[in-house]
């Protein structure tokens, strides 16, 4: 009696999973539809395209339309994008450490409120701050320089970068700090001797989280640079788009460009996006 | 943010050198004369309604969906995070095709399976066009909440959904009993942080429809930028930005007590 039961079972057992897979694979590739489209637009020609639509294979691969696309600007913008990351994460992320280690460990008085008031930067919208950074920045003489946009953006990732790192630094057990502390320790050796190797997992999340964050930005870029050879990626794509409009061929290979560099990160770090994030709500 | 607040009793164009006090009036003028400002003020409720419903509920279904440690599971759970690493920018450009009246795969879609007459001018029709904007926001917006409530659904001891299984609970009453009781924290993390990335929404609006048509896709964020960069109307701009700053506090101050509790 068992016997027949069990074959039945593992047989509409073996078809569940089959339909559940299929179901998965499916809404993977209607997930994946915005992606296979502007690869393939990047792909063909225009003319393939205004006659065969978006969603047909290309008639030929045209991988010319990644050379014009980066000749006629994306060339500057990708650089741009590189200079301003390369920067920005770097010294963002040792100010943001240092910070959290401090706020975590040094047991100074008001590391709550400083921290909470570190928080408030989360969370307010740039709008509110655009026009007072506009006249400070005019006063700077930094509008329009790409020097005035990475200062922006280290001071805006500070309470992000401040909040992943605390997360992290709070499950440092207190002994081993108080140890280092007693044998005679710096407050600034044991940040970079002890806590920093052992954050170094935070640190790469951060890295990597802040890099995106950075490559994507949008609305300070669009404020404070005013020159197109100064734009970033994120905003000379919408100013490419807005000047060629009809060229899809083009338009799609400068943005699969601006796409890639991102891919490769998250294809290769993917688990650091994860732990990033959960070192956030901790 | 003090000194936006302080500008937003002034009329002032941004260049001249002086700043006439007003008071209250930008706010008054916002209020009753400013058309697109209620525009703007219910866009940004349907994006906030929008927001708090759809990529929080599939961002769970998909966590729930994901957690139990099948083959490939791993690579599903990347599929669908994928678009949140993306720039709005970008988003917003490809899902732009995608709504291209002729050569946009939505209408040959509805064309091709024989639904001609739903198709449309997506973006290009002021009574529609903000939902097609939002729907390209909720693609990239699932990845996050549907990270967090994976770690949260981690956080879950397994033995829990034995014991209701062992009381012979079928999967939705486990999930109804169980599951969702037990992420009540993480979800209201992730209507928090959902609520305020709504009221940030501002790329993906420049890159689709800038606005427009005839402004009917402004939200607060937009609006500012228009007002306070294109018109030179700082006062209003800035007055905006309180308003934007006022709302976003609404979901701000739990979020912000939740973070620091426990210290």
């Amino acid at each position: 009696m068992s016997q027949p039961l069990s074959t039945n079972s593992s047989v509409a057992g073996k078809s569940k999973v089959a339909i559940f897979y299929l179901a998965l694979i499916l809404a993977t590739l209607i997930w994946f539809t915005p992606v296979i489209t502007l690869v393939l637009t990047a792909l063909k020609d225009a003319g393939d395209f205004a006659v065969n639509g978006a969603f047909s294979l290309p008639k030929f691969i045209r991988w010319a339309n990644f050379s014009a696309a980066w000749e006629t600007g994306v060339k500057n913008y990708f650089w741009n994008s590189v200079i301003v990351t390369g920067i920005k994460v770097p010294i963002g992320i040792a100010l943001e450490s240092m910070a959290a280690f401090a706020l975590t460990h040094m047991h100074f008085k008001w590391a709550d409120r400083i921290f909470t008031y570190i928080l408030i930067g989360l969370i307010v919208p740039v709008q509110m701050t655009l026009v007072p950074l506009t006249l400070l920045m005019n006063a700077l003489n930094l509008i329009d320089t790409l020097t005035g946009l990475t200062i922006l953006y280290i001071g805006f990732g500070v309470p992000f970068g401040v909040l992943v790192m605390r997360g992290f630094f709070r499950t440092l057990p207190t002994a081993i700090i108080e140890a280092a502390r007693i044998d005679g320790c710096s407050w600034f050796r044991i940040f970079y001797r002890i806590a920093l190797p052992l954050a170094l997992p935070a640190v790469i999340s951060l890295c990597i989280l802040d890099g995106v964050a950075t490559w994507n930005e949008f609305i300070l870029a669009q404020i404070f640079l005013r020159s197109d050879e100064l734009r970033t990626l994120p905003l000379g794509l919408v100013q490419f788009s807005t000047q060629f409009s009809t060229q899809y061929d083009q338009l799609a290979a400068a943005v699969l460009i601006a796409v890639v560099p991102v891919v490769i990160v998250f294809l290769f770090f993917q688990r650091y996006f994860v732990a990033g994030m959960g070192g956030a709500i901790k | 943010m003090i000194y936006s607040a302080w500008l937003s009793l002034f009329r002032w164009d941004g260049v001249a050198p002086t700043k006439v006090f007003v008071g209250l009036d930008n706010y008054g003028n916002l209020l009753t004369q400013n058309d697109v400002f209620w525009i703007a003020l219910r866009n940004n409720a349907i994006w906030l309604v929008a927001a708090l419903l759809l990529p929080t509920s599939i961002g769970l279904g998909l966590a729930v969906l994901l957690n139990s440690k099948f083959r490939g599971s791993h690579i599903f759970r990347s599929v669908f995070y994928f678009p949140s690493v993306l720039s709005l920018a970008v988003v917003g450009l490809i899902w732009t095709w995608i709504y291209h009246p002729d050569l946009g795969l939505l209408n040959q879609a509805l064309t091709a399976s024989g639904l001609q007459s739903s198709t449309r001018n997506w973006l290009s029709d002021p009574n529609i066009a903000l939902y097609p904007v939002i729907i390209a926001a909720t693609w990239n917006a699932v990845g996050l909440p549907m990270l967090l409530f994976l770690a949260g659904l981690q956080t879950i001891p397994e033995e829990l959904h034995e014991a209701a299984k062992v009381e012979g609970a079928g999967p939705v009453r486990r999930f109804l009993y169980v599951t969702f009781p037990l992420l009540r924290e993480t979800t209201l993390i992730v209507l928090a942080i959902t609520a305020i990335n709504a009221l940030k929404a501002y790329d993906i609006i420049y890159a689709m429809t800038n606005g427009g048509p005839a402004n009917s896709t402004q939200l607060l964020s937009t609006w500012m930028y228009f007002l306070t960069y294109n018109y030179n109307q700082v006062g209003l701009g800035t007055a905006i930005a309180v308003v934007l700053f006022l709302l976003t506090l609404i979901f701000a101050i739990p979020y912000i007590r939740f973070m620091t509790r426990k210290t």
